[in-house]
């Protein structure tokens, strides 16, 4: 055992040395084709110190990482760990310094359990690992970090929000002494979030550093100890978190267009009494054989916005899933109207309901929203709703030109490999390409995930613009509470499966939504 | 000083053209070096024999073969369903084209030996050459246009050839059998099947054909139009080459179904999200691909051989093995369909330049005579496509020397 916690040496409380330097970055340059990703930038981090890092979509927050952790080589520049210059060629290089990159989506291997994963990266102990020592350590630490999760699990088995605690916890046990976090706690239901600060904490005051990406600025100032702020590649500057607030902030991110901000509830919408989407007494099976969705009732009317609030992993997936053809209905019915007909689509498949003029912008966009190694022209023309048989390139082109323009892409042209993008700005083309097809009804599964803030509020705005003007149905999905109050007209809180309570938005209540959320 | 290996974010520009080229000059340098020392097979002997091929007509019906099956190919595996049953699709297309060539299509009157004269010359009639079992020598008659004929070959070889693939497709769409297993499998399952057939159903009817494995021997004038005297490739095989190549690139290139089985390669989720089948997609791309591989044993039946002639070992079918070839052809082109014909050509005219080597290599004493032609060709597809694997490297990756400061 002594042995194994001899890998986290750091834990061994070392003295707080505040005013070391634990990464120096000089004059970074990356460019990609067309875009010029990071331009001269520098940065700093101390030991013991957590430093968040913001910027709006496509700023080089991501870029930035990932050279740090090996995975992009820098063109020119130079990066300082502990004072000796290091070149990063593979993750395996950033391990060994003890820099380790956990990122939005999981990477660990679903196939293998939660302790062969970490066993995995344990050198010492690839070959001749004693299981259950390490079972035994791993929940110790887990218990450490505030992560309740059984080492014998499956990785397929665990939800998005436990799989991202074994990230953490893969990252800790690894012996990272600098943890970089790419929006990697975003999505992580409050409860655990705040434990996983709390643990963060924790481990910067026993030396150890970390760089938080996060697009969410109060987040930033609560747990970080400076801020640094990048825009368009560029470095703007950095601040002492106790010193700045969020307009600050705001204004160091987005310069002018940080008075498009706001968090206002947008204009209410006149529903009218078509119900577009009718979901009756729902039963839908979850991964682990148990119902995840119980028994839900929903209208949406055509011109109205129903947000679902709720925790994540409370039955919000199964169900979207489900309308949308995915997932098996196993008892009740699904209904869709279209210009006067009642459709019944349950278990009808994905297609037959998208014929119908359904959009939708699914959770885990880049894996079920958009093809990475195809262009933008590509990943609209291959929507059955876009486009039929021959595919006209000329007209996709000029739909593409105009999503490019509408929703403010980044991108060299429409002809670029949707891959090379930043998240945020795949995530606009995923966004732009759904409402563009959604006739009837836009199923939406955090819709302005990863997305800074004024490009979430401009997303927000558009969608809303289109309930307004053409009468769309939305059911929109958000962990984010903000989200649900400022779009919706209806706002329903589903917990274990259920939904616990609707309301009117004008007449919804936060504090009783959020103790409904955690019923 | 320090070697840095980055992976390209867009491969090397023209790296397509560049690195097969340059593969096929080093590996054919390193090929020559290996026969010198193994054989003492002369290098310029090797340069000749290569030059030869070049631009040999001879090599010109392996090329159409090879880009036809190269187009096959490239369809499934675009969508990364792995097609590596070419040879057994091919084996099916050519025992569909011999059903319809020397049963559908003719008739067989039996006329004794005073009779024949008679029929030597009548237009039309297609006398065997040695005598049925029974005494009789058997004359083979068109029951129909040999333009109709020869539609219904390349049809039913087409359906044959498809029907052998959709099934290693189902199995693959809805059970998740792996469909390199299951195409792999079943071409030795073709191969058998063909066996059984050259020995029941179609085995000829004359005494030299009848129980030896041989069938009887196409019409005339079912057969395909060389081109010339000096080569075996026919007009209707570089018609269709011509038409599969034009057709796949339009398909690939200009339709919902060939973006979307270029998506499937890389993300099938995506494609479910949207609303597609996935599973049709798969079967699809299989049975498209076979359907192809069944046309390439018309041209093979009907343009080479005229005859079905069993399978002695498995290792020697009457395809050489083309279809397995045809995998290292839609390699070397790295799965862009213009780069098709020229892989094809190369890898042709090397197997040519295998052929030519041999022949050359009579006159030359010692034990270099001994290898066979195919020993030589595969000799030198194998080190070309040996340099083409590691050269490939240098499209996906960048290399850099770093001097590091002290």
């Amino acid at each position: 055992m002594a042995d194994v916690i001899n890998q986290t040496s750091f834990s061994q409380s070392q003295p707080h040395l505040g005013g070391e330097i634990t990464i120096l970055v000089r004059k970074l340059v990356k460019r990609f084709p067309g875009v010029l990703a990071l331009d001269n930038v520098k940065f700093e981090l101390r030991k013991g110190e957590i430093h968040a890092l913001l910027g709006e979509n496509g700023a080089g927050k991501t870029t930035f990482v990932k050279i740090l952790y090996g995975i992009y080589i820098p063109d020119s520049g130079e990066i300082i760990v502990n004072g000796k210059k290091v070149i990063f060629t593979s993750p395996l290089d950033a391990i060994k310094h003890g820099i380790a990159l956990v990122s939005q989506i999981p990477q660990i291997i679903g196939s293998l359990t939660v302790s062969e994963n970490i066993i995995l990266g344990l050198e010492k102990y690839g070959m001749m690992a004693n299981v259950r020592k390490i079972e035994n350590y791993i929940r110790e630490q887990s218990k450490e970090i505030g992560i309740r999760v059984d080492p014998n699990t499956e990785v397929w088995k665990l939800s998005y929000t436990q799989k991202q605690l074994v990230e953490l916890l893969r990252a800790v046990i690894l012996g990272a002494k600098v943890l970089m976090l790419d929006e990697a706690v975003t999505f992580l239901p409050i409860r655990e979030k705040r434990r996983f600060f709390k643990f963060m904490r924790r481990f910067a005051e026993r030396g150890g550093s970390v760089i938080l990406i996060t697009h969410k600025i109060p987040e930033a100032l609560e747990v970080a100890d400076r801020i640094s702020v990048l825009r368009r590649g560029k470095y703007v500057g950095t601040v002492e978190a106790k010193n700045a607030s969020v307009d600050t902030i705001r204004k160091m991110m987005f310069g002018e267009r940080s008075s498009q901000i706001t968090y206002e509830r947008l204009p209410l919408s006149k529903p009218s009494e078509k119900v577009v989407l009718d979901v009756k007494d729902v039963w839908v099976m979850g991964d682990y054989g148990a119902f995840s969705v119980k028994g839900v009732r929903l209208q949406v009317r055509a011109g109205e916005v129903l947000g679902i609030a709720g925790v994540a992993g409370n039955g919000q997936l199964e169900l979207v899933q489900a309308i949308m053809g995915l997932r098996k209905v196993r008892k009740g019915k699904i209904l869709i109207r279209t210009n006067g007909d009642v459709i019944d689509v349950t278990n009808k498949g994905t297609s037959k309901i998208r014929s119908l003029g359904v959009g939708y912008i699914p959770d885990e966009p880049l894996k079920y929203g958009v093809s990475m190694e195809n262009n933008i022209e590509e990943n609209l023309a291959m929507l059955p709703l876009i486009s039929k048989g021959i595919i006209k390139w000329g007209q996709i082109r000029k739909k593409a030109q105009e999503l490019i323009n509408e929703f403010k892409v980044v991108t060299p042209s429409s002809r670029t490999p949707v891959k090379l993008l930043s998240g945020g700005n795949i995530m606009k083309v995923l966004v732009g390409r759904e409402l563009s097809v959604a006739k009837k009804l836009l199923v939406a599964y955090n819709p302005t995930r990863a997305l800074d803030e004024v490009t979430a509020v401009t997303v927000r705005k558009i969608i809303k613009d289109k309930v307004l003007k053409h009468k769309l149905a939305v059911l929109l999905v958000s962990e984010d509470l903000d989200e649900i109050f400022q779009v919706s007209d209806t706002i329903a809180v589903m917990s274990s499966g259920r939904i616990a309570g609707v309301f009117p938005a004008e007449k919804a209540d936060r504090e009783q939504i959020e103790k409904l959320m955690v019923m | 000083m320090r070697v840095i290996v980055t992976k390209r974010v867009k491969p090397l520009r023209f790296g397509g053209i560049i690195i097969p080229f340059l593969s096929i000059v080093i590996g054919i340098f390193l090929a020559t070096l290996a026969l010198y020392g193994l054989a003492r097979v002369p290098p310029p002997l090797v340069y000749g024999a290569i030059g030869q091929s070049l631009i040999s007509p001879q090599m010109l019906q392996t090329f159409v073969m090879l880009t036809i099956l190269g187009v096959a190919l490239i369809i499934p595996f675009s969508a990364a369903v792995w097609n590596i049953g070419a040879e057994g699709q091919i084996i099916w297309g050519m025992i569909a084209s011999a059903f319809i060539g020397l049963s559908v299509a003719v008739r067989y009157i039996m006329v004794s030996q005073a009779e024949l004269p008679k029929y030597t010359n009548m237009p039309g009639m297609f006398v065997l050459p040695t005598p049925t079992v029974s005494g009789a020598y058997a004359v083979e008659a068109l029951t129909m246009s040999p333009g109709a004929a020869i539609a219904l070959m390349l049809i039913l070889a087409a359906i044959s050839g498809a029907v052998w693939a959709l099934i290693a497709g189902l199995m693959k769409a809805y059970l998740d059998i792996d469909e390199v297993a299951t195409t792999l499998i079943m071409n030795y399952i073709a191969y058998y099947a063909y066996n059984y057939i050259v020995y029941g159903p179609l085995q000829g009817i004359t005494i030299s054909t009848s129980g030896f494995g041989l069938s009887n021997a196409l019409h005339p004038e079912l057969r395909f139009a060389r081109i010339s005297t000096t080569t075996t490739a026919t007009w209707e095989g570089v018609g269709l080459m011509i038409a599969i190549f034009a057709i796949a690139w339009f398909v690939l290139r200009h339709t919902t179904f060939g973006l979307r089985l270029r998506i499937l390669g890389s993300n099938p989720n995506a494609l479910k999200a949207a609303g597609i089948n996935v599973r049709k997609y798969i079967v699809l791309a299989l049975t498209i691909s076979g359907a192809i591989a069944g046309l390439v044993g018309t041209i093979l039946f009907a343009g080479n051989l005229y005859q079905l002639i069993k399978i002695k070992t498995i290792t020697t079918p009457p395809t050489h093995n083309i279809g397995y070839t045809a995998i290292l052809v839609s390699w070397l082109s790295m799965l862009d369909l213009r780069g098709v014909p020229i892989a094809a050509y190369i890898v042709a005219s090397l197997f040519q330049a295998g052929i030519n080597l041999q022949s050359s290599l009579g006159g030359v004493s010692g034990g270099s005579a001994m290898i066979s032609s195919g020993a030589l060709t595969y000799v030198l597809i194998g080190f070309v496509l040996t340099t083409f694997t590691i050269l490939r490297v240098f499209s996906e990756y960048s290399i850099r020397i770093v001097r590091e400061k002290r």
